[in-house]
């Protein structure tokens, strides 16, 4: 191997060798900063096959909707809270901060916070999309249903 | 070795597409409702022609039945109006859910199911009108139950009250043939279905 | 009847981009002049076609033409007609438009300006670009038909368009963006064409060089708005949210931004040839990602266009064929080119090597965070989100050696540099440096505050390294006369690392220094946020033309003097039953106050969003800056050499 070789494969090993620890790195960078998603049923019951559930202090994502009449504000801060539910059990979000703009109840809102018991929630933000008829997707997907569907080539009169 | 370097791209770009095409279709919408093959929730709701009748899920037993999840502020749910009249002109059952919308004070929304009567009338006069029933769901408690996120949706509903099947979207002249062959199958196995 | 001939007038469209695609390529091939003579007119023509169905779509927003499905889907008879217009490009259908109608305009742009390139290349290059060009008149004709009629029934009046749009910044966020998106075409054209005719010279380099600084100078201006726009019309007061549409057009930036870097090389040392090939297929490749990712509805995001399965199968298919076709080819074509030049391993080419390196390392980032859920649900994990720290921390740690190089990069020179006669001045400037970021932070009294002082120095390194740089090239060139001596490209480089300084001293303070308060709030209530008082004075009801909500008054004090008064809105539209938050910002170089109105609550009392941002206009200005230093380096005479014949309007190439 003549020398000129010798560096080239040096310099190209030790460029393998960085490469792979930064993607090693960023891995595990990536997976660190999971947050699962949840639903309300399936952070009670455990999610997937072999129903896992959350622990206490995990950073995670629920979705579902606003249960009627559970929002509770305090009446000299911003804190407030309020029941989230999707097909069963309920789970408590708290937060202090400003809801969204189309918060409201009856609507369907991702949460994203930490797990404070069982079935409770301190949320750091909470997302609401725009559209009235509209679940997020995450949540649509978990109860296996569909927002509206576009029309394909009618319009009629009379809808506003 | 080093011909095989430049080939690397090409196939992580294969690999991704593969994850591109499966992200496609693991649309939500393929997903049947976590409610089939089980019994139609209790309800007792108005009668949107009339509001002094209540109706319940023991109404809707004793013949196949579609229910229709609607409202006249969703314009596929409007287009659809015309071609459900005429599965019901051929003797199909259809009971319309009528899906509505949450009151919002901010954009000084009421409610007032006569005004809503009217409304709903002058389009089914001008549309066709498919529906034996119009279950009124203002709470949207039935809607809730059922997991409708949207509309239209439609459930196709077995002699025993039980829920065979779900479809999300309009029903239209392509997709028809597939529910009808499920529906004629509920017909035919009559009560003794599972 | 206007929207119809939209529609002919795209039909032809399609038919000629096809000919565009098919002609010349044959042509050159055949080696005969004739087909790819035909080029230049099919393109110019082909751009001229989509102007008239762009404009009829136009006038068809402008008369409020309820029949048209996409007018009335996003459009309003109370919109004022500034928004009638820009809702043109206000969702999928119309801006796949304006999509077809950039790329048909850089095609005409490369038609018109080619004249220098052999005839051969030229009809390599254009037909390249009819083959992007009917795969995307397909699509739009396909798939998302603007020109839809509602007949028989048709609405009396327009949904409105999403209020979200109805805004300055989003008159012009989306057409620069998809300049810069579209741009890359031309630069993936010249990679093909050369990669088909198996030539690959510094000529090449040249020509491809500054179509690919245009492109990225619109690309950068483009996220630069939309940063601007999340800024101060998402009324969360962020300026970037790391969500999948952001994410989409960084993508891009990141690997155009190595791309002008390589094809630096590429022209100065004939080296790093198939990179640079890899590079500029993967800059257009990311873009067309990008838009399969926004439109196909793959990625859950906050600025998705409406979900399709058949347009995203339709874009895959596309994407399979386009990016797969090319990746296919270089794997064909590019073993065989080799590279002449040597060079040490302390020289330029490593440095810039090792900007490409960095630069790629960050776009893997922000893929493997933008695609990680999606990975994740496909393989039966569960849905996930991608946390925003994880794109923080790693880009945070990027920036640090990224920042090194840069400083010291333009200090050396090609081939190889001897690491003595550097090290005094380089010493020099790093202590300037260190004395700048140093004495900028006393002032804030915190020197536990690490990202700052990070960001600072790496700021004050570049800046100082850069300025260092010019005063030595001025000290060879005989005094500061002789700076005009020094090529616009080289003054371009200067600007863009000066930018580039300017954006990381911006997200470092803001990151830092920020202040903010979510704050329950009454009548004449106040709050102090670092040194400054805001005091609520009114609340009252809005009436606009095609919304109402709540308007509040502040007025903000420091020291007891008034600074200024702010005036926050909080808009309900009725039409599409949406709720937007316009803040009231006050902004200076250093600093941003910034309100937003939220809910009102029982009392009556009202939430409000109160930040002081330090800096923050920083952010954009760098990226302008860089933008800037784009425009510089286009005006380099050298891209106009060589060519005897219509050079006059090459320098307006960009504006094409």
């Amino acid at each position: 191997m003549n020398p000129r070789r010798k560096q080239r494969l040096l310099a190209v090993s030790g460029i393998l060798v960085l490469l792979s620890g930064g993607v090693g790195a960023m891995l595990y960078a990536l997976n660190e900063n999971v947050d699962l998603f949840y639903t309300p049923s399936q952070l009670i019951e455990g999610l997937g096959e072999d129903k896992k559930k959350p622990v206490v202090g995990q950073r995670l994502r629920i979705g579902g909707m606003v249960v009627k009449g559970s929002v509770r504000r305090d009446e000299h801060s911003l804190k407030v809270s309020f029941d989230l539910v999707d097909t069963g059990p309920i789970v408590t979000v708290h937060y202090d901060g400003i809801l969204p703009d189309l918060f409201r109840e009856g609507q369907g809102i991702v949460a994203q916070g930490t797990l404070l018991d069982a079935s409770t929630i301190q949320a750091t933000e909470v997302l609401a999309k725009h559209d009235e008829n509209y679940m997020p997707p995450e949540v649509a997907e978990a109860v296996k249903g569909i927002k509206h569907v576009a029309p394909k080539h009618t319009y009629p009169a009379g809808t506003p | 070795m080093r011909k095989a370097m430049f080939y690397v791209p090409l196939a992580a770009f294969l690999a991704l597409s593969l994850f591109l095409l499966s992200g496609l279709f693991s649309d939500p919408r393929d997903h049947g409702s976590a409610l089939i093959e089980k019994p139609l929730p209790d309800f007792s709701l108005p009668d949107l022609q009339q509001p002094t009748r209540l109706v319940t899920a023991a109404d809707l037993k004793g013949e196949v039945t579609l229910l229709n999840v609607w409202g006249l502020w969703c314009p596929t749910c409007n287009a659809e109006l015309g071609f459900l009249t005429e599965l019901r002109q051929q003797g199909i059952r259809i009971v319309g859910l009528y899906y509505v919308q949450p009151v919002d004070a901010s954009f000084g929304d009421t409610f007032d199911i006569n005004t809503l009567r009217v409304e709903v009338q002058d389009k089914l006069a001008e549309q066709g009108d498919p529906y034996l029933l119009n279950i009124v769901d203002e709470k949207r408690s039935l809607i809730f139950d059922l997991g409708v996120t949207g509309a239209p949706e439609t459930f196709l509903i077995d002699r025993n009250g039980v829920i065979r099947h779900h479809h999300v979207g309009d029903i239209n002249p392509q997709n028809w043939p597939k529910i009808q062959q499920l529906y004629q199958q509920l017909q035919q196995g009559g009560s003794d279905a599972p | 009847m206007i929207a119809e001939v939209g529609h002919l007038a795209l039909c032809f469209a399609l038919a000629l981009s096809l000919i565009l695609a098919l002609f010349p390529l044959y042509g050159s091939y055949k080696g005969a002049a004739g087909p790819v003579l035909l080029a230049r007119p099919a393109a110019l023509l082909l751009f001229l076609l989509t102007a008239v169905s762009f404009a009829a779509l136009c006038y068809a927003f402008w008369i409020n033409d309820f029949t048209v499905a996409y007018v009335a889907n996003n459009s309003n008879s109370l919109l004022p007609w500034y928004y009638r217009l820009t809702a043109v490009w206000g969702s999928h259908e119309g801006s796949m438009l304006l999509w077809v109608l950039m790329l048909s305009g850089w095609t005409a742009a490369v038609a018109l300006l080619s004249n220098s390139l052999p005839l051969i290349l030229q009809g390599r290059i254009l037909g390249v670009l009819g083959f992007v060009n009917v795969g995307f008149y397909a699509f739009v004709l396909l798939m998302s038909n603007p020109f839809e009629r509602t007949l028989p029934f048709f609405p009396v009046d327009g949904r409105d368009l999403n209020p979200l749009l109805q805004d300055f910044g989003m008159i012009i966020h989306p057409p620069l963006l998809y300049m810069g998106y579209v741009g890359f075409a031309v630069s993936f054209a010249f990679a093909i064409a050369a990669l088909l005719g198996g030539r690959f010279d510094a000529n090449w380099a040249r020509w491809a060089r500054p179509w690919t600084l245009a492109a990225w100078l619109f690309l950068t201006l483009g996220i630069m708005l939309g940063s601007w726009w999340a800024y101060y019309e998402l009324g969360w007061g962020g300026w970037w949210f790391w969500d999948p549409v952001e994410n989409a057009s960084l993508m891009p930036w990141l690997v155009g931004t190595a791309l002008i870097h390589s094809l630096a090389v590429t022209e100065k040392r004939g080296t790093f040839k198939s990179w640079t090939v890899l590079l500029a297929i993967a800059a257009f490749s990311l873009s067309l990602l990008g838009a399969f990712l926004v439109r196909s509805g793959v990625l859950v995001s906050v600025h998705a266009f409406a979900t399709d399965p058949s347009r995203g199968l339709f874009l895959l298919a596309f994407l399979l064929v386009v990016v797969g076709g090319s990746l296919l080819l270089y794997g064909l074509r590019m073993h065989a080119v080799r590279s002449q030049a040597r060079y040490q391993l302390f020289s330029r080419e490593v440095l810039l090597w090792g900007n490409n390196v960095f630069l790629l390392t960050a776009t893997l980032v922000v893929f493997l965070g933008t695609l990680y859920p999606l990975f994740h649900k496909e393989l039966g994990l569960g849905s996930i989100s991608i946390g925003e720290p994880f794109f923080n921390s790693i880009f945070q740690y990027l920036a640090i050696p990224f920042a090194l190089l840069l400083g010291l990069a333009p200090w050396v020179r090609w081939k190889q540099q001897q690491l003595q006669p550097l090290l005094k001045p380089l010493s020099l400037w790093l202590v300037a440096a260190l004395v700048l970021a140093l004495g900028v932070l006393s002032m804030y009294q915190t020197p536990a505050a690490n990202v700052a002082l990070l960001g600072l120095l790496l700021g004050a390194w570049v800046t100082m390294a850069t300025i260092g740089e010019i005063q030595q090239k001025a000290a060879q060139l005989g005094g500061v006369p002789g700076l005009f001596k020094l090529q616009a490209s080289h003054w371009g480089m200067v600007l863009g690392h000066l930018g580039f300084a300017m954006l990381v001293v911006g997200i470092a303070m803001t990151k830092t220094f920020s202040v903010e308060k979510d704050v329950r709030m009454k009548i004449g209530d106040s709050v102090e946020l670092n040194g400054y008082t805001f005091l609520l004075s009114e609340v009252y009801a809005l009436n606009g033309p095609n919304y109402g909500g709540q308007a509040a008054e502040l007025e903000v004090f420091q020291h007891g003097e008034k600074v200024t008064h702010l005036h926050a809105e909080k808009r309900f539209y009725p039409v599409t039953r949406a709720v937007m938050t316009e803040a009231a910002v006050h902004a200076r170089l250093s600093r941003d106050l910034y309100v937003a109105l939220g809910e009102e609550l029982s009392g009556p009392s009202w939430a409000l969003r109160v930040y002081v941002k330090p800096y923050v206009r920083w952010i954009w200005l760098g990226a302008i800056l860089m933008a800037l230093g784009g425009l510089v380096s286009l005006s380099d005479k050298r891209y106009r050499r060589k060519a005897k014949t219509e050079i006059g309007e090459q320098g307006a190439q960009a504006h094409a």
